[in-house]
């Protein structure tokens, strides 16, 4: 009976290090520094690791897509004052919601010597939002 | 109009407190007045929420723009349906459609138990009104889905282009039901702590609600992942999305409960665990609604930010923390009736089962919102996406592959060695056989091998589940084989229904594995005449059209596809602007096939009129969508197993 036990929660816990070891070596191998464009920008030397994570806007007038390739290039912005920029580079087709003023969240890896990051994924935010406030204020 | 549509709501927020008052009073004196009155009260709260949805469906079929809801998400160029199913495009419309799922599980269950006169039954109520509590409050006090414009303007926001997709028009209410549906089980087991009640019929009960959420909830992940694959327009069904992760959670935690939860009723065991894996299913239900709808996370399909956030946070906070206390507090009651024997059981495969499904929903959880919490713990915000979740998740997955096929040939209390040698050997073999054919075309990688071994392993030891059963029933039995299969699986349809089950997991992790390891791609521009070849495919351009549709303007190229020299089918890659969002839509070209999908995009016409052309060859995706409607199968045939033991209890009482 206690063998039992004692056996039942060796294996338990060799299961659970087992899955924390995953999650530990998951995260150190593909974590990506979540930073904004400020941050990123503002950086001196090139950063340790290169996966970034960066929430911004597209900055206007700044996408180039080469349609046949495809590939997608623009500037990011933090969308107040659009002073930092960081260059994106996308290899894929631009997706539907993507346009000048959206808010973008791109990963992929920083090349600190051309300031740019070359995204493996683009998500684009839904642009409902900001459409929305154009209808003025409530009954009261 | 809309002046009762709020106050229909603002009344059900009333009903639903009187509901919970009532019966508390009820419950402390014994007395079956406030009982009934607060029974009514339940049901007066679904006939309130049926009022204030048709007041906004109303509102949204005639176009009324002094609606805000209705000129957020509509236009007056929008087709009728998309229209009617704008009720749950947005937020306020969602979380009305909630509270209407929710009040019609509330009634549904009042009137599967209305001869019950067991008080136990409306503890039950009780816990279902404390979270109607709270949605008529949200849908009342925060966020109205009956605001009126001050000026209503001339036309519409119109509804995302995304969303104007049939399959978007009934994923939503099918993965609703399934995550509200939650709440039931979950009333069940607080009013079993509530009340003190020892007995193990609510177990079955909850089983039974839980099976029939679980079903639900599963399909519309399969739905949202359809959806994703064809109106996404990037090749793929899943992309742990925190969207995505949101839904998978609470169903990874039902399938723990579903398979834990035999055994409590075998062996009396696992007490604690059960309910706690019950609680965590609402909770994580409630946390997915919270994800989707707070904006914390980025996500594909992201919706705008708002202020209820806060107070989803608060609400599941305040659950989790009084189901903790509850079960602390009934600890005696949910003392273990018996021990594990022996780790090579059937007890203790389910063991090993639920921690994995529960470290898979850990792992996901973690992913999910890694960027929060490691801002919190070490300051700096670290985000994971897809490849954390392959990396941490497909072993754990694989190895409940093969548990899959190991865990139902134990035996229970304890294996033996000759029952292992039997149940094993030709699985194995047979295991090892298809590896050994796979091998050839191409399949490499541990990952790979191990699931197209476990694959043959678990419907191996599944056909001889079946054989065994008939075999054994052979002197009852005879005539054509398929009508034994038939009469073997109604003899015991909770077990054979889970079997079922199983052999659609299986078909569904080979479509996952060759549609993920075994994807080709292609791509470039093609003018007139011109050809694109991808693997056995040959695409070639026949012309761009352009044409008007209903509210969208529509360019098409037009495809012949040659497989292996013989031509086969014309396809129409097309993309789409919606006059109302000034917004592209790719609309995919699918042509299906049981082994293999070839997908093709329209990047665009170029200025010298040649069309870009993206092709993907995704193999074995069909077999995600036949494993998800065999899982489908397996579980309404295992649900059907309750209602015959239910008739049969009547004959008896």
């Amino acid at each position: 009976m206690t063998s039992n036990s004692v056996r039942l929660a060796v294996l338990t816990l060799v299961l659970i290090a087992a899955v924390g070891y995953l999650i530990l070596t998951g995260v150190k191998q593909t974590g990506m520094q979540y930073m904004s464009v400020a941050e990123l920008a503002s950086l001196d030397q090139a950063p340790k690791a290169e996966g970034f994570r960066l929430d911004g806007v597209v900055a206007p007038g700044s996408v180039v897509y080469d349609q046949r390739e495809p590939r997608l290039q623009f500037k990011m912005t933090d969308g107040k004052d659009g002073k930092d920029q960081i260059a994106v580079v996308y290899q894929g087709l631009m997706p539907d919601a993507f346009a000048d003023g959206r808010e973008v969240v791109v990963e992929g890896a920083y090349r600190h010597h051309d300031r740019a990051l070359y995204a493996s994924k683009l998500v684009t935010k839904c642009p409902s939002k900001y459409e929305a406030k154009g209808l003025g204020k409530d009954k009261s | 109009m809309s002046e009762l549509g709020r106050l229909s709501l603002l009344l059900a927020f009333a009903c639903s407190i009187f509901a919970v008052g009532s019966i508390a009073w009820g419950l402390r004196t014994g007395l079956s007045g406030p009982l009934r009155g607060g029974r009514r009260a339940v049901w007066t709260v679904c006939g309130l929420t049926v009022l204030a949805v048709i007041i906004l469906e109303r509102a949204l079929l005639a176009r009324d723009m002094s609606y805000r809801y209705v000129a957020e998400h509509t236009s007056k160029d929008l087709p009728l349906h998309y229209a009617f199913t704008s009720l749950w495009a947005g937020q306020e419309g969602s979380l009305l459609l909630w509270l209407l799922i929710l009040s019609a599980y509330g009634s549904a269950f009042l009137f599967a138990y209305r001869k019950r006169l067991d008080p136990f039954y409306d503890a039950v109520a009780m816990v279902i009104a404390c979270v109607m509590i709270f949605f008529t409050g949200l849908l009342s006090f925060v966020s109205s889905p009956f605001r009126i414009l001050a000026t209503p303007p001339p036309d519409g926001m119109g509804l995302n282009p995304l969303l104007q997709d049939p399959g978007m028009m009934i994923h939503p209410p099918i993965l609703y039901t399934g995550y509200v549906g939650f709440v039931v089980p979950f009333a069940f087991a607080m009013a079993v702590l509530l009340l003190n009640r020892s007995g193990t019929r609510w177990i079955e009960e909850v089983r039974r609600w839980t099976l029939f959420c679980w079903g639900f909830l599963g399909v519309g992940v399969l739905l949202g992942a359809r959806w994703a694959y064809i109106e996404l327009g990037w090749g793929g069904y899943w992309g742990w999305d925190p969207v995505e992760n949101a839904s998978l959670m609470p169903w990874l935690v039902g399938t723990a409960f579903l398979h834990s939860v035999m055994i409590e009723q075998r062996r009396g065991m696992l007490k604690t665990w059960n309910i706690t894996l019950i609680a965590l299913t609402f909770l994580l239900s409630m946390f997915g609604t919270f994800l989707t709808r707070s904006g914390v996370l980025t996500s594909v399909h992201s919706f705008a930010e708002s202020n209820i956030g806060p107070w989803f946070l608060g609400f599941i906070l305040i659950t989790a923390t009084a189901a903790t206390a509850l079960i602390l507090y009934r600890k005696a009651l949910l003392e273990s009736e018996n021990r594990m024997e022996a780790v090579v059981s059937r007890e203790g495969s389910f063991l090993f089962n639920n921690v994995l499904f529960v470290a898979l929903t850990f792992a996901t959880f973690l992913g999910t919102t890694f960027p929060v919490l490691s801002e919190a713990v070490t300051g700096t915000k670290i985000s994971v996406s897809a490849p954390f979740f392959n990396r941490v998740n497909v072993p754990i997955a694989l190895t409940l592959l093969l548990l899959t096929g190991a865990g139902p040939v134990l035996s229970w209390k304890r294996a033996t060695a000759s029952v292992l040698k039997r149940n094993f050997i030709l699985p194995t073999f047979l295991g090892v056989v298809a590896v050994l054919v796979a091998l050839p075309f191409g399949a490499a990688g541990i990952y790979t091998l191990v699931c197209i071994f476990g694959a043959a392993f678990v419907i191996t030891t599944i056909v001889m589940e079946f054989a065994r059963g008939i075999q054994a029933r052979k002197s009852v039995e005879t005539g054509p084989l398929p009508g034994q299969v038939v009469s073997l699986v109604q003899k015991n349809k909770r077990r054979y229904g889970g079997y079922i089950v199983h052999a659609g997991m299986v078909v569904l992790f080979l479509g996952v594995l060759g549609s993920s390891v075994f994807q080709k791609e292609a791509h470039g521009p093609l003018r007139n005449g011109e050809t694109l070849k991808l693997g056995p495919y040959a695409l070639t351009l026949r012309g761009v059209t352009d044409h008007q549709k209903q509210n969208a303007s529509l360019t098409t190229a037009i495809v012949d596809v040659q497989r292996d020299g013989k031509f086969v089918a014309t396809e129409h890659p097309s993309k789409a602007f919606y006059s109302k969002s000034q917004q592209p839509m790719t609309e995919v070209a699918l042509h299906t096939t049981p082994m293999e999908d070839l997908y093709l995009i329209l990047g665009g016409v170029n200025e010298d009129g040649s069309a870009s052309i993206q092709a993907y060859i995704n193999p074995l995706v069909s077999f995600v969508w036949v494993g998800g409607l065999i899982m489908v199968l397996g579980t309404l045939i295992a649900i059907s197993d309750k209602m015959r033991l239910r008739r049969e209890e009547k004959v008896a009482s």
